[in-house]
């Protein structure tokens, strides 16, 4: 017998809210958080749009002694965990430090600490960079940051498997608590990656969205007609997972418990997406739930707005669901937040979480010209707030075929 | 400006603390400075004062310990410039 695991703080730091409160308005609202990339080197960009997070000043939230310490996707990850725990009133007694822990996941975690050191020494050709690049750049940076500020001396680890990494991390980290090795584990992920370097790999790959020259906010379209790519994003989410019963003797205000997880490999492309991948990773994580495709009253779709991935995944919600694929609202809120590559994971559950306690459910925004290949009801346009939702999926779908899929279920005392 | 006034200012600039705690014998420990807070700043202290560091380790606690190496370093490399 698996023990119960609930969701009782969130935190967020997003291109399109700063904690989960605005995070949701603007997604409800259809606000979009993408732009012009404000930065030294956007004119050197064939592709100048971003999700990115404005009018942040890191001294706001750090002392200057501690930000020589803390890279960008760490200070995120911190922002957000400290909104996360604070929501819980998470408070952890000496004994049970141990037992508790934290899992993130990130793609490029220091990666604008990484290309400075290059620039330094490949094109500046000075002699040595600054000394803490390694303690900044590392990809556990961020985590173990989160470590150290909460005490968390149960397992921390940090989950790279690009756009599923955080996902997986949230699922990971419920399995921990599930079987006992742990009773409270921070999970989420965070990403700062828009730096000079790293948008001209991702333009060179192809993948990312044109600019929409009359409404730059709008270029990210997915499952529509005239979508052409993604739109890179940067921010991290935090959500405190506890063991139900532990919540319920400290009388922990519960979003929702997660009741099902699965990951699967594609196995078939590195790149390429492929919905018999996904298909099961759908489908496993509905058994782990104990649940029927008409028991998802709502799927946050990965919909990344590239052309192929958007058809795979309308396909993989089909054959999973069956009929009830034309039934299940499913929406891409990366339409506005922009895809957060090791964050999205994280972001996206979070908004099918906050969906969840709000009965209401979040557009796909810039869904004007249907696309045949996708025929789902994709919530275009204007989010619904007459709805009941009862349980919620979030899909993550990522290059090296690394799919993760939660299900989040209101909560309900035995 | 002497040495240690340097310093100071740039302690100021860099981790935003009040000059008047900045005492030669504050120690950097007390004034929040960790180990890589120190390896950071000594960073900067070659870009200003021009000097290298040695490999190996000095024992760096007080304002004072920091300006009378910088003070030591760059009389022994102007020395062996000339």
């Amino acid at each position: 017998m698996t023990r119960r695991v609930v969701i009782t703080g969130l935190g967020i730091f997003s291109p399109v809210g700063k904690n989960p409160t605005e995070f949701f308005g603007n997604l409800m609202a259809g606000r979009s958080g993408i732009g012009h990339l404000q930065s030294d080197f956007t004119e050197k960009l064939s592709i100048r749009i971003a999700a990115q997070i404005r009018k942040y000043n890191p001294t706001d939230h750090f002392s200057k002694i501690k930000l020589s310490g803390i890279e960008r996707f760490s200070q995120f990850a911190l922002i957000a965990a400290e909104q996360a725990v604070k929501d819980a009133q998470l408070e952890l007694a000496e004994h049970e430090q141990p037992r508790a822990g934290v899992y993130l996941g990130t793609g490029m975690g220091g990666a604008g600490t990484l290309e400075d050191g290059y620039i330094e020494v490949f094109q500046r050709e000075v002699p040595r960079i600054k000394p803490l690049s390694v303690l900044l750049g590392m990809n556990n940076a961020a985590s173990s940051h989160l470590s150290l500020a909460y005490h968390l001396q149960g397992p921390n680890v940090t989950f790279s498997t690009a756009c599923s990494s955080s996902a997986i991390a949230i699922g990971e980290a419920c399995r921990k608590i599930q079987h006992g090795y742990a009773d409270v584990m921070l999970a989420g992920g965070s990403e700062a990656m828009l730096t000079h370097g790293v948008i001209k790999a991702w333009e060179a790959l192809r993948t990312l969205a044109l600019e929409d020259t009359t409404d730059p906010a709008a270029s990210c379209k997915p499952f529509a007609k005239d979508r052409n790519g993604l739109v890179l994003g940067e921010g991290a989410a935090v959500l405190v997972l506890e063991d139900a019963e532990r919540a319920a003797r400290r009388g922990a205000r519960i979003y929702a418990e997660i009741v099902g997880y699965d990951c699967s490999s594609d196995a078939s492309h590195i790149s390429k997406p492929n919905a018999a991948g996904q298909t099961r990773a759908i489908t496993n994580a509905l058994r782990d739930a104990r649940m029927r495709p008409q028991d998802i009253h709502y799927i946050n779709a990965h919909g990344t707005a590239t052309l192929v991935g958007d058809i795979e995944e309308t396909k993989a919600i089909k054959q999973a669901f069956g009929d009830h694929a034309y039934r299940v609202p499913v929406s891409s809120t990366k339409s506005m937040h922009g895809h957060l590559m090791g964050a999205t994971g994280a972001v996206e559950f979070m908004a099918a979480v906050l969906a969840l306690q709000h009965n209401a459910i979040p557009p796909t925004i810039n869904l004007h010209q249907p696309d045949p290949e996708c025929d789902l009801d994709y919530v275009p346009n204007v989010g619904r707030s007459d709805v009941e939702l009862n349980a919620v999926m979030s899909n993550s779908f990522a290059f090296g075929g690394s799919n993760a899929v939660l299900i989040a279920k209101r909560f309900e005392p035995r | 400006m002497s040495t240690l006034q340097t310093i100071q200012r740039m302690m100021v600039e860099q981790f935003e603390l009040k000059s008047e705690d900045l005492t030669p014998d504050a120690e950097l420990e007390a004034l929040g400075l960790d180990s890589l807070s120190v390896i950071e700043f000594m960073f900067n202290i070659e870009d200003e004062f021009q000097i290298k560091l040695p490999d190996e380790r000095v024992e760096i606690k007080t304002i004072q310990d920091i300006s009378s190496i910088v003070e030591r370093l760059v009389l022994e490399q102007q020395k062996a410039a000339s």
